[in-house]
Protein backbone atom coordinates (compact mmCIF):
# COMPACT_ATOMS: atom_id res chain seq x y z
CA UNK A 1 0.00 0.00 0.00
CA UNK A 2 1.51 3.19 -0.73
CA UNK A 3 1.41 6.37 0.90
CA UNK A 4 1.67 9.60 0.65
CA UNK A 5 5.84 10.61 1.29
CA UNK A 6 5.82 14.30 0.97
CA UNK A 7 3.41 15.70 3.54
CA UNK A 8 3.42 18.98 1.86
CA UNK A 9 1.43 18.05 -1.38
CA UNK A 10 -1.14 15.67 1.61
CA UNK A 11 -4.37 17.17 1.91
CA UNK A 12 -5.16 17.15 5.70
CA UNK A 13 -8.78 16.99 5.69
CA UNK A 14 -9.73 18.58 9.37
CA UNK A 15 -9.22 22.43 8.85
CA UNK A 16 -12.00 22.84 11.53
CA UNK A 17 -9.27 23.71 14.42
CA UNK A 18 -11.53 25.50 16.29
CA UNK A 19 -13.97 23.44 16.90
CA UNK A 20 -12.15 20.17 16.99
CA UNK A 21 -15.10 18.13 15.81
CA UNK A 22 -16.85 17.16 12.07
CA UNK A 23 -20.06 17.43 10.59
CA UNK A 24 -21.58 16.99 7.01
CA UNK A 25 -21.47 20.28 5.32
CA UNK A 26 -22.11 22.12 2.03
CA UNK A 27 -18.41 22.51 2.05
CA UNK A 28 -17.85 23.08 -1.64
CA UNK A 29 -15.86 25.84 -2.07
CA UNK A 30 -14.36 28.22 -4.98
CA UNK A 31 -10.65 26.98 -5.98
CA UNK A 32 -7.83 30.01 -5.89
CA UNK A 33 -5.79 30.45 -9.27
CA UNK A 34 -3.08 27.93 -8.50
CA UNK A 35 -5.40 25.24 -7.46
CA UNK A 36 -8.26 25.11 -10.97
CA UNK A 37 -5.73 22.88 -12.23
CA UNK A 38 -6.04 19.47 -10.81
CA UNK A 39 -3.31 17.87 -12.07
CA UNK A 40 -0.40 17.07 -9.18
CA UNK A 41 2.48 14.88 -9.50
CA UNK A 42 3.51 13.29 -6.61
CA UNK A 43 6.61 11.43 -5.05
CA UNK A 44 4.01 8.64 -5.66
CA UNK A 45 2.83 9.15 -9.44
CA UNK A 46 4.31 6.14 -11.05
CA UNK A 47 2.96 3.60 -8.47
CA UNK A 48 -0.17 5.20 -8.45
CA UNK A 49 -0.63 4.50 -12.23
CA UNK A 50 1.13 0.75 -11.98
CA UNK A 51 -1.97 0.14 -9.13
CA UNK A 52 -4.50 2.23 -11.44
CA UNK A 53 -3.63 0.32 -14.66
CA UNK A 54 -3.55 -3.02 -12.97
CA UNK A 55 -6.94 -2.69 -11.64
CA UNK A 56 -8.54 -1.94 -15.22
CA UNK A 57 -6.43 -4.52 -16.96
CA UNK A 58 -7.86 -7.28 -14.10
CA UNK A 59 -11.30 -6.09 -13.75
CA UNK A 60 -12.17 -3.76 -16.30
CA UNK A 61 -16.34 -4.69 -16.10
CA UNK A 62 -15.38 -3.57 -12.24
CA UNK A 63 -13.70 0.29 -12.81
CA UNK A 64 -14.75 1.81 -16.09
CA UNK A 65 -18.17 1.80 -17.42
CA UNK A 66 -19.63 4.45 -20.26
CA UNK A 67 -22.79 4.45 -22.26
CA UNK A 68 -22.04 3.86 -25.96
CA UNK A 69 -23.71 7.96 -26.58
CA UNK A 70 -21.19 9.47 -24.87
CA UNK A 71 -17.99 9.48 -27.37
CA UNK A 72 -18.37 13.47 -27.95
CA UNK A 73 -18.21 13.76 -23.89
CA UNK A 74 -15.29 11.64 -24.06
CA UNK A 75 -13.24 13.59 -26.46
CA UNK A 76 -13.67 17.12 -24.61
CA UNK A 77 -12.51 15.18 -21.33
CA UNK A 78 -9.29 14.38 -23.65
CA UNK A 79 -8.99 17.55 -24.41
CA UNK A 80 -9.48 18.94 -21.04
CA UNK A 81 -6.74 16.51 -18.75
CA UNK A 82 -4.04 16.71 -22.33
CA UNK A 83 -4.13 20.91 -21.76
CA UNK A 84 -3.88 20.79 -17.70
CA UNK A 85 -1.10 18.40 -17.53
CA UNK A 86 0.86 20.41 -20.61
CA UNK A 87 -0.15 23.44 -18.97
CA UNK A 88 1.20 22.45 -15.11
CA UNK A 89 3.97 20.19 -16.15
CA UNK A 90 5.11 20.80 -19.70
CA UNK A 91 8.64 18.81 -18.39
CA UNK A 92 6.28 15.92 -18.12
CA UNK A 93 3.32 15.93 -20.39
CA UNK A 94 3.19 17.61 -24.18
CA UNK A 95 1.26 17.14 -27.00
CA UNK A 96 1.63 18.37 -30.84
CA UNK A 97 -1.55 19.01 -32.80
CA UNK A 98 -1.56 18.40 -36.76
CA UNK A 99 -5.25 19.20 -37.43
CA UNK A 100 -7.09 16.36 -35.98
CA UNK A 101 -3.79 14.33 -35.44
CA UNK A 102 -3.09 14.17 -31.88
CA UNK A 103 0.44 12.97 -30.39
CA UNK A 104 0.65 12.94 -26.67
CA UNK A 105 3.74 12.39 -24.91
CA UNK A 106 3.70 10.92 -21.31
CA UNK A 107 7.84 11.80 -20.54
CA UNK A 108 7.56 10.44 -17.06
CA UNK A 109 6.12 7.03 -18.12
CA UNK A 110 7.92 7.65 -21.71
CA UNK A 111 5.03 6.39 -23.45
CA UNK A 112 3.18 8.35 -26.24
CA UNK A 113 -0.62 8.26 -27.79
CA UNK A 114 -1.04 9.05 -30.87
CA UNK A 115 -4.85 9.06 -32.21
CA UNK A 116 -6.79 10.99 -34.74
CA UNK A 117 -8.72 13.68 -32.22
CA UNK A 118 -12.52 12.85 -32.66
CA UNK A 119 -12.38 9.21 -34.09
CA UNK A 120 -12.46 6.32 -31.33
CA UNK A 121 -11.15 3.93 -34.30
CA UNK A 122 -7.71 5.17 -34.14
CA UNK A 123 -7.33 4.07 -30.40
CA UNK A 124 -7.94 0.76 -28.82
CA UNK A 125 -9.34 1.70 -25.50
CA UNK A 126 -12.42 4.33 -25.30
CA UNK A 127 -10.32 7.85 -25.20
CA UNK A 128 -11.70 8.55 -21.79
CA UNK A 129 -10.13 5.38 -20.54
CA UNK A 130 -7.05 5.85 -22.69
CA UNK A 131 -6.33 9.08 -21.24
CA UNK A 132 -7.42 8.80 -17.45
CA UNK A 133 -4.78 5.94 -17.80
CA UNK A 134 -2.10 8.90 -17.63
CA UNK A 135 -3.14 10.12 -14.58
CA UNK A 136 -3.70 8.88 -11.19
CA UNK A 137 -7.32 10.68 -10.01
CA UNK A 138 -10.54 8.91 -10.37
CA UNK A 139 -12.77 10.53 -12.91
CA UNK A 140 -16.97 10.45 -13.00
CA UNK A 141 -18.71 12.41 -15.76
CA UNK A 142 -22.58 13.38 -14.57
CA UNK A 143 -23.94 14.52 -17.47
CA UNK A 144 -26.75 17.57 -16.49
CA UNK A 145 -30.34 16.79 -17.44
CA UNK A 146 -33.74 17.37 -15.89
CA UNK A 147 -32.09 20.04 -12.99
CA UNK A 148 -30.38 16.45 -11.76
CA UNK A 149 -26.50 14.74 -12.60
CA UNK A 150 -26.56 11.03 -14.29
CA UNK A 151 -23.37 9.35 -14.14
CA UNK A 152 -22.77 8.04 -17.48
CA UNK A 153 -19.01 7.51 -17.34
CA UNK A 154 -16.46 6.13 -14.74
CA UNK A 155 -13.25 5.20 -14.33
CA UNK A 156 -12.27 4.45 -10.80
CA UNK A 157 -9.32 2.81 -8.70
CA UNK A 158 -10.03 4.14 -5.10
CA UNK A 159 -13.56 3.89 -4.36
CA UNK A 160 -15.19 4.36 -1.10
CA UNK A 161 -18.71 2.65 -1.20
CA UNK A 162 -18.88 3.15 -4.68
CA UNK A 163 -19.00 1.23 -7.82
CA UNK A 164 -18.96 2.99 -11.36
CA UNK A 165 -20.87 -0.57 -12.92
CA UNK A 166 -23.40 -0.03 -9.83
CA UNK A 167 -23.50 3.08 -10.14
CA UNK A 168 -23.76 3.78 -13.72
CA UNK A 169 -26.35 5.26 -14.80
CA UNK A 170 -28.07 7.20 -11.44
CA UNK A 171 -29.29 9.98 -10.71
CA UNK A 172 -26.98 12.03 -8.01
CA UNK A 173 -29.74 11.32 -5.50
CA UNK A 174 -29.83 8.08 -6.16
CA UNK A 175 -26.10 7.64 -6.01
CA UNK A 176 -26.39 9.37 -2.48
CA UNK A 177 -29.22 7.37 -1.48
CA UNK A 178 -27.72 6.05 1.41
CA UNK A 179 -26.05 9.41 3.08
CA UNK A 180 -27.23 10.42 6.52
CA UNK A 181 -26.73 13.86 4.78
CA UNK A 182 -28.49 15.89 7.00
CA UNK A 183 -26.79 19.38 8.36
CA UNK A 184 -26.56 20.40 12.14
CA UNK A 185 -29.32 22.44 11.15
CA UNK A 186 -31.62 19.59 9.57
CA UNK A 187 -31.23 20.32 6.05
CA UNK A 188 -31.31 17.79 3.07
CA UNK A 189 -27.34 18.38 2.10
CA UNK A 190 -27.64 16.14 -0.88
CA UNK A 191 -30.28 17.96 -2.46
CA UNK A 192 -28.48 21.20 -1.24
CA UNK A 193 -25.57 20.33 -3.11
CA UNK A 194 -27.03 18.52 -6.14
CA UNK A 195 -28.63 22.57 -6.55
CA UNK A 196 -25.49 23.98 -5.58
CA UNK A 197 -23.73 22.03 -8.76
CA UNK A 198 -26.16 23.02 -11.05
CA UNK A 199 -24.38 26.80 -10.56
CA UNK A 200 -21.15 25.65 -11.28
CA UNK A 201 -20.20 27.54 -14.46
CA UNK A 202 -17.03 26.68 -16.75
CA UNK A 203 -13.92 27.75 -16.01
CA UNK A 204 -14.99 28.31 -12.16
CA UNK A 205 -14.41 24.73 -10.98
CA UNK A 206 -14.84 23.84 -6.96
CA UNK A 207 -13.42 21.71 -5.05
CA UNK A 208 -14.41 20.08 -1.57
CA UNK A 209 -12.44 18.01 0.78
CA UNK A 210 -14.01 14.79 1.91
CA UNK A 211 -11.57 11.64 3.87
CA UNK A 212 -12.27 8.20 5.68
CA UNK A 213 -10.49 5.91 7.60
CA UNK A 214 -9.65 2.23 5.78
CA UNK A 215 -8.30 -0.56 8.03
CA UNK A 216 -5.67 -1.89 5.67
CA UNK A 217 -7.17 -1.37 2.44
CA UNK A 218 -7.00 0.68 -0.55
CA UNK A 219 -10.57 0.63 -1.53
CA UNK A 220 -13.67 -0.18 -0.52
CA UNK A 221 -15.91 -1.24 -3.24
CA UNK A 222 -19.55 -3.53 -3.30
CA UNK A 223 -17.98 -6.27 -4.97
CA UNK A 224 -15.23 -6.68 -2.28
CA UNK A 225 -17.56 -6.30 0.65
CA UNK A 226 -17.33 -10.12 2.14
CA UNK A 227 -13.43 -9.38 1.86
CA UNK A 228 -13.01 -6.08 3.91
CA UNK A 229 -16.02 -6.33 6.19
CA UNK A 230 -14.28 -9.00 8.15
CA UNK A 231 -10.86 -7.07 8.15
CA UNK A 232 -12.20 -4.46 9.88
CA UNK A 233 -12.67 -6.69 12.91
CA UNK A 234 -8.79 -7.32 13.19
CA UNK A 235 -7.73 -3.78 13.96
CA UNK A 236 -6.33 -3.22 17.58
CA UNK A 237 -4.75 -0.48 19.28
CA UNK A 238 -1.26 -1.73 19.02
CA UNK A 239 -1.73 -2.04 15.00
CA UNK A 240 -3.88 0.76 13.88
CA UNK A 241 -0.68 2.90 13.57
CA UNK A 242 0.43 0.81 11.04
CA UNK A 243 -3.20 -0.93 9.29
CA UNK A 244 -5.30 2.23 9.82
CA UNK A 245 -4.84 5.11 7.22
CA UNK A 246 -6.32 8.51 6.92
CA UNK A 247 -8.07 8.22 3.38
CA UNK A 248 -8.65 11.68 1.65
CA UNK A 249 -10.33 12.39 -1.11
CA UNK A 250 -9.33 16.13 -2.14
CA UNK A 251 -12.52 16.29 -5.27
CA UNK A 252 -12.64 18.91 -8.08
CA UNK A 253 -16.71 19.91 -9.40
CA UNK A 254 -15.88 21.01 -13.29
CA UNK A 255 -18.27 22.19 -15.77
CA UNK A 256 -17.52 20.57 -19.15
CA UNK A 257 -18.23 23.77 -21.68
CA UNK A 258 -19.16 21.81 -24.58
CA UNK A 259 -21.34 19.21 -22.91
CA UNK A 260 -22.94 21.28 -19.99
CA UNK A 261 -21.73 17.99 -18.15
CA UNK A 262 -19.86 18.26 -14.49
CA UNK A 263 -16.82 16.15 -14.20
CA UNK A 264 -15.97 14.94 -10.41
CA UNK A 265 -12.17 14.43 -10.47
CA UNK A 266 -10.92 12.64 -6.65
CA UNK A 267 -7.12 12.86 -5.75
CA UNK A 268 -7.34 10.14 -3.09
CA UNK A 269 -4.05 10.21 -0.96
CA UNK A 270 -3.24 7.73 2.02
CA UNK A 271 -1.31 8.58 5.62
CA UNK A 272 -0.76 5.76 7.82
CA UNK A 273 -1.90 6.80 11.57
CA UNK A 274 1.65 6.22 12.72
CA UNK A 275 2.94 8.73 10.54
CA UNK A 276 1.21 11.89 11.54
CA UNK A 277 3.60 12.23 14.52
CA UNK A 278 5.89 14.00 12.09
CA UNK A 279 3.36 16.75 12.22
CA UNK A 280 2.37 16.89 15.65
CA UNK A 281 -0.28 19.26 15.21
CA UNK A 282 -1.81 16.99 12.83
CA UNK A 283 -1.73 14.44 15.37
CA UNK A 284 -3.83 16.23 17.76
CA UNK A 285 -6.15 17.54 15.11
CA UNK A 286 -7.28 14.64 14.41
CA UNK A 287 -7.62 12.74 17.15
CA UNK A 288 -10.38 15.32 18.59
CA UNK A 289 -11.95 14.99 15.60
CA UNK A 290 -11.94 10.76 15.54
CA UNK A 291 -12.82 11.28 19.03
CA UNK A 292 -16.41 13.22 18.91
CA UNK A 293 -17.38 11.26 15.56
CA UNK A 294 -21.37 10.32 16.54
CA UNK A 295 -21.88 6.67 15.51
CA UNK A 296 -24.33 7.33 12.78
CA UNK A 297 -21.83 8.98 10.74
CA UNK A 298 -18.88 6.34 11.80
CA UNK A 299 -21.00 3.54 10.83
CA UNK A 300 -22.00 5.57 7.49
CA UNK A 301 -18.44 5.73 6.62
CA UNK A 302 -17.88 1.82 7.54
CA UNK A 303 -15.31 3.17 10.23
CA UNK A 304 -17.48 1.87 13.34
CA UNK A 305 -15.47 -1.61 13.99
CA UNK A 306 -12.11 -0.01 14.15
CA UNK A 307 -12.70 3.19 14.95
CA UNK A 308 -12.44 2.90 18.99
CA UNK A 309 -9.29 1.07 18.80
CA UNK A 310 -7.43 3.91 16.02
CA UNK A 311 -8.55 6.65 18.83
CA UNK A 312 -6.90 4.81 21.57
CA UNK A 313 -3.86 3.95 19.65
CA UNK A 314 -3.86 8.05 18.97
CA UNK A 315 -4.41 9.12 22.76
CA UNK A 316 -1.46 6.48 24.22
CA UNK A 317 0.51 8.29 20.54
CA UNK A 318 0.18 11.44 22.05
CA UNK A 319 0.55 10.67 25.49
CA UNK A 320 3.99 8.98 24.66
CA UNK A 321 4.49 12.12 22.53
CA UNK A 322 3.87 14.77 25.53
CA UNK A 323 6.28 12.40 28.16
CA UNK A 324 9.42 12.02 25.55
CA UNK A 325 8.67 16.04 25.17
CA UNK A 326 8.38 16.42 29.36
CA UNK A 327 11.72 13.79 29.83
CA UNK A 328 14.05 15.94 26.87
CA UNK A 329 12.85 18.90 28.85
CA UNK A 330 13.70 17.75 32.15
CA UNK A 331 16.98 16.18 30.76
CA UNK A 332 17.37 19.99 29.54
CA UNK A 333 17.41 21.42 32.96
CA UNK A 334 19.37 18.47 34.28
CA UNK A 335 21.82 19.73 32.20
CA UNK A 336 21.15 23.22 33.13
CA UNK B 1 -33.40 3.91 -23.56
CA UNK B 2 -30.41 3.40 -21.03
CA UNK B 3 -31.60 4.68 -17.89
CA UNK B 4 -35.34 4.50 -18.54
CA UNK B 5 -36.86 4.03 -16.09
CA UNK B 6 -38.42 0.33 -15.07
CA UNK B 7 -41.18 -1.31 -13.07
CA UNK B 8 -40.19 -2.78 -9.95
CA UNK B 9 -41.95 -3.74 -6.51
CA UNK B 10 -41.24 0.16 -4.77
CA UNK B 11 -41.64 1.58 -8.06
CA UNK B 12 -43.59 5.08 -7.35
CA UNK B 13 -45.60 4.63 -10.72
CA UNK B 14 -47.38 1.70 -8.01
CA UNK B 15 -50.69 2.53 -6.12
CA UNK B 16 -53.52 0.51 -4.31
CA UNK B 17 -56.21 1.61 -6.03
CA UNK B 18 -57.52 2.94 -9.77
CA UNK B 19 -57.32 6.39 -8.83
CA UNK B 20 -58.17 8.82 -11.93
CA UNK B 21 -55.84 11.97 -12.10
CA UNK B 22 -57.77 14.77 -12.60
CA UNK B 23 -55.91 16.90 -14.54
CA UNK B 24 -55.66 14.92 -17.85
CA UNK B 25 -57.62 15.19 -20.92
CA UNK B 26 -57.18 11.67 -21.44
CA UNK B 27 -57.61 8.33 -19.63
CA UNK B 28 -55.90 5.25 -21.44
CA UNK B 29 -56.93 2.11 -18.39
CA UNK B 30 -54.93 -1.28 -19.97
CA UNK B 31 -55.60 -3.73 -17.96
CA UNK B 32 -55.90 -7.76 -17.83
CA UNK B 33 -58.42 -10.44 -17.16
CA UNK B 34 -57.86 -10.14 -13.61
CA UNK B 35 -58.89 -6.36 -13.29
CA UNK B 36 -61.57 -6.58 -15.37
CA UNK B 37 -64.75 -5.66 -12.67
CA UNK B 38 -62.11 -3.25 -10.99
CA UNK B 39 -61.90 -1.00 -13.97
CA UNK B 40 -65.74 -1.37 -14.92
CA UNK B 41 -66.33 -0.56 -11.81
CA UNK B 42 -64.10 2.90 -11.44
CA UNK B 43 -65.48 3.79 -15.44
CA UNK B 44 -69.23 3.54 -14.30
CA UNK B 45 -68.31 6.41 -10.90
CA UNK B 46 -66.84 8.53 -13.58
CA UNK B 47 -69.35 8.20 -16.37
CA UNK B 48 -71.05 11.61 -15.50
CA UNK B 49 -67.44 13.65 -15.81
CA UNK B 50 -66.91 14.83 -19.19
CA UNK B 51 -63.23 13.39 -20.09
CA UNK B 52 -61.89 10.90 -22.62
CA UNK B 53 -61.65 7.41 -21.62
CA UNK B 54 -59.95 4.69 -23.81
CA UNK B 55 -59.69 1.36 -22.44
CA UNK B 56 -57.70 -2.18 -23.90
CA UNK B 57 -57.92 -5.55 -22.60
CA UNK B 58 -54.55 -6.79 -22.85
CA UNK B 59 -53.61 -10.45 -23.44
CA UNK B 60 -50.69 -12.73 -25.37
CA UNK B 61 -52.21 -12.49 -28.85
CA UNK B 62 -52.64 -8.52 -28.94
CA UNK B 63 -49.15 -6.80 -27.98
CA UNK B 64 -48.35 -5.30 -32.32
CA UNK B 65 -52.07 -3.24 -31.04
CA UNK B 66 -51.03 -2.30 -27.58
CA UNK B 67 -47.35 -0.75 -28.98
CA UNK B 68 -49.68 0.79 -31.69
CA UNK B 69 -51.94 2.01 -29.07
CA UNK B 70 -48.95 3.38 -26.83
CA UNK B 71 -47.71 5.12 -29.80
CA UNK B 72 -50.49 6.59 -31.33
CA UNK B 73 -51.16 8.99 -27.98
CA UNK B 74 -51.01 12.72 -27.65
CA UNK B 75 -49.80 14.70 -25.12
CA UNK B 76 -51.87 15.35 -21.51
CA UNK B 77 -52.89 11.36 -21.78
CA UNK B 78 -52.66 9.75 -18.25
CA UNK B 79 -52.01 5.58 -18.35
CA UNK B 80 -53.60 3.59 -16.19
CA UNK B 81 -52.19 -0.30 -15.79
CA UNK B 82 -54.49 -2.86 -14.03
CA UNK B 83 -52.78 -6.25 -14.52
CA UNK B 84 -50.54 -9.08 -12.94
CA UNK B 85 -46.68 -8.23 -12.70
CA UNK B 86 -45.84 -9.61 -16.03
CA UNK B 87 -48.44 -7.98 -18.40
CA UNK B 88 -47.51 -4.96 -15.94
CA UNK B 89 -44.07 -5.36 -16.94
CA UNK B 90 -44.84 -5.42 -20.32
CA UNK B 91 -46.70 -2.50 -20.91
CA UNK B 92 -44.67 -0.60 -18.94
CA UNK B 93 -41.84 -1.08 -20.94
CA UNK B 94 -43.86 -0.55 -24.27
CA UNK B 95 -45.32 2.71 -22.78
CA UNK B 96 -41.50 3.93 -21.76
CA UNK B 97 -40.53 2.99 -24.56
CA UNK B 98 -43.20 5.04 -26.45
CA UNK B 99 -42.45 8.20 -24.61
CA UNK B 100 -44.06 7.44 -21.52
CA UNK B 101 -42.68 9.63 -18.18
CA UNK B 102 -43.32 7.79 -14.70
CA UNK B 103 -45.58 10.93 -14.24
CA UNK B 104 -48.12 10.02 -16.93
CA UNK B 105 -48.43 6.21 -15.72
CA UNK B 106 -50.35 4.36 -12.57
CA UNK B 107 -49.59 1.02 -12.05
CA UNK B 108 -52.28 -1.66 -9.91
CA UNK B 109 -50.55 -5.00 -9.51
CA UNK B 110 -53.06 -7.77 -9.00
CA UNK B 111 -50.71 -10.83 -7.27
CA UNK B 112 -48.09 -10.65 -5.91
CA UNK B 113 -44.82 -8.50 -7.37
CA UNK B 114 -41.48 -9.62 -8.21
CA UNK B 115 -38.53 -8.88 -7.10
CA UNK B 116 -34.91 -9.17 -8.47
CA UNK B 117 -31.22 -9.02 -6.84
CA UNK B 118 -28.08 -7.93 -8.90
CA UNK B 119 -25.25 -9.77 -7.39
CA UNK B 120 -22.23 -7.76 -6.90
CA UNK B 121 -19.74 -10.66 -7.03
CA UNK B 122 -20.69 -11.82 -10.39
CA UNK B 123 -22.97 -9.32 -12.06
CA UNK B 124 -26.11 -11.20 -12.76
CA UNK B 125 -29.62 -10.24 -11.82
CA UNK B 126 -31.65 -13.22 -10.24
CA UNK B 127 -35.29 -13.18 -8.56
CA UNK B 128 -35.46 -13.55 -4.76
CA UNK B 129 -38.38 -13.81 -2.29
CA UNK B 130 -39.57 -10.21 -1.40
CA UNK B 131 -39.57 -11.01 1.91
CA UNK B 132 -36.39 -12.40 1.92
CA UNK B 133 -33.09 -10.62 3.78
CA UNK B 134 -30.26 -12.44 2.22
CA UNK B 135 -30.21 -14.78 -0.46
CA UNK B 136 -27.87 -17.17 -2.51
CA UNK B 137 -26.99 -16.15 -5.68
CA UNK B 138 -28.33 -18.96 -8.27
CA UNK B 139 -25.57 -18.20 -10.70
CA UNK B 140 -22.10 -17.97 -8.81
CA UNK B 141 -23.48 -19.30 -4.93
CA UNK B 142 -22.32 -16.03 -3.57
CA UNK B 143 -24.05 -15.20 -0.34
CA UNK B 144 -25.90 -11.77 -0.67
CA UNK B 145 -27.50 -9.70 1.94
CA UNK B 146 -30.05 -7.47 -0.36
CA UNK B 147 -29.51 -4.44 -0.02
CA UNK B 148 -31.71 -1.40 -0.47
CA UNK B 149 -31.11 0.49 -3.24
CA UNK B 150 -32.27 -0.23 -7.13
CA UNK B 151 -30.45 0.50 -10.39
CA UNK B 152 -32.74 1.10 -13.31
CA UNK B 153 -29.67 -0.43 -15.31
CA UNK B 154 -29.16 -3.13 -13.73
CA UNK B 155 -32.88 -3.83 -13.05
CA UNK B 156 -32.29 -5.17 -9.74
CA UNK B 157 -31.87 -4.16 -6.04
CA UNK B 158 -28.38 -4.37 -4.76
CA UNK B 159 -26.57 -7.42 -3.22
CA UNK B 160 -23.98 -7.01 -0.77
CA UNK B 161 -21.85 -9.84 -0.69
CA UNK B 162 -20.69 -11.43 2.48
CA UNK B 163 -19.35 -14.81 4.17
CA UNK B 164 -21.82 -16.72 6.11
CA UNK B 165 -20.55 -17.41 10.20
Amino acid sequence: MFKSTNLDMFTFPFTNFKNKTYRYSNDLVELSGDKVNFMKITPEYKAQIKRKREMLEKQPEVRYQSFPHTMEMQWEFVELLIDLSTAKYPEHFSVEKDGDQWTFTNHILEETEVFTFGDESSIDLEPYDMIGRHFHHDYMLMVNRDDNFYLEVAQESFAALFSPHWNLGMSFDEIHGPVPFVSRDGIDLVDRIRKFLLTIEPGVPRTRVNWNLMADRWDVNYETMDVWGPQREKVTPENAGELVHLRVEEQWFIRMPRSNAILFVLDTQFLPMEDLIKRPEWLEITYFNLADIPDYMAEYKGMAPFLPQTVEYLKNLIDSMKEKDKQEKGEEHFVQ
Amino acid sequence: MYSSPVLYDQSETIKEKLAFNNKRKKHLIIYDQQALSDVKQALAAESQNDVDYEQFEIDSRNLHDLRALLYSQKMGTHLYIASDWDHAVTVFTEAVEAGFTEDEIQTIIYGPKRRYIYCMKCYQKSEINPEAETVQCVHCDAHMEVGPFFSKVRKGYIGYPFIPN
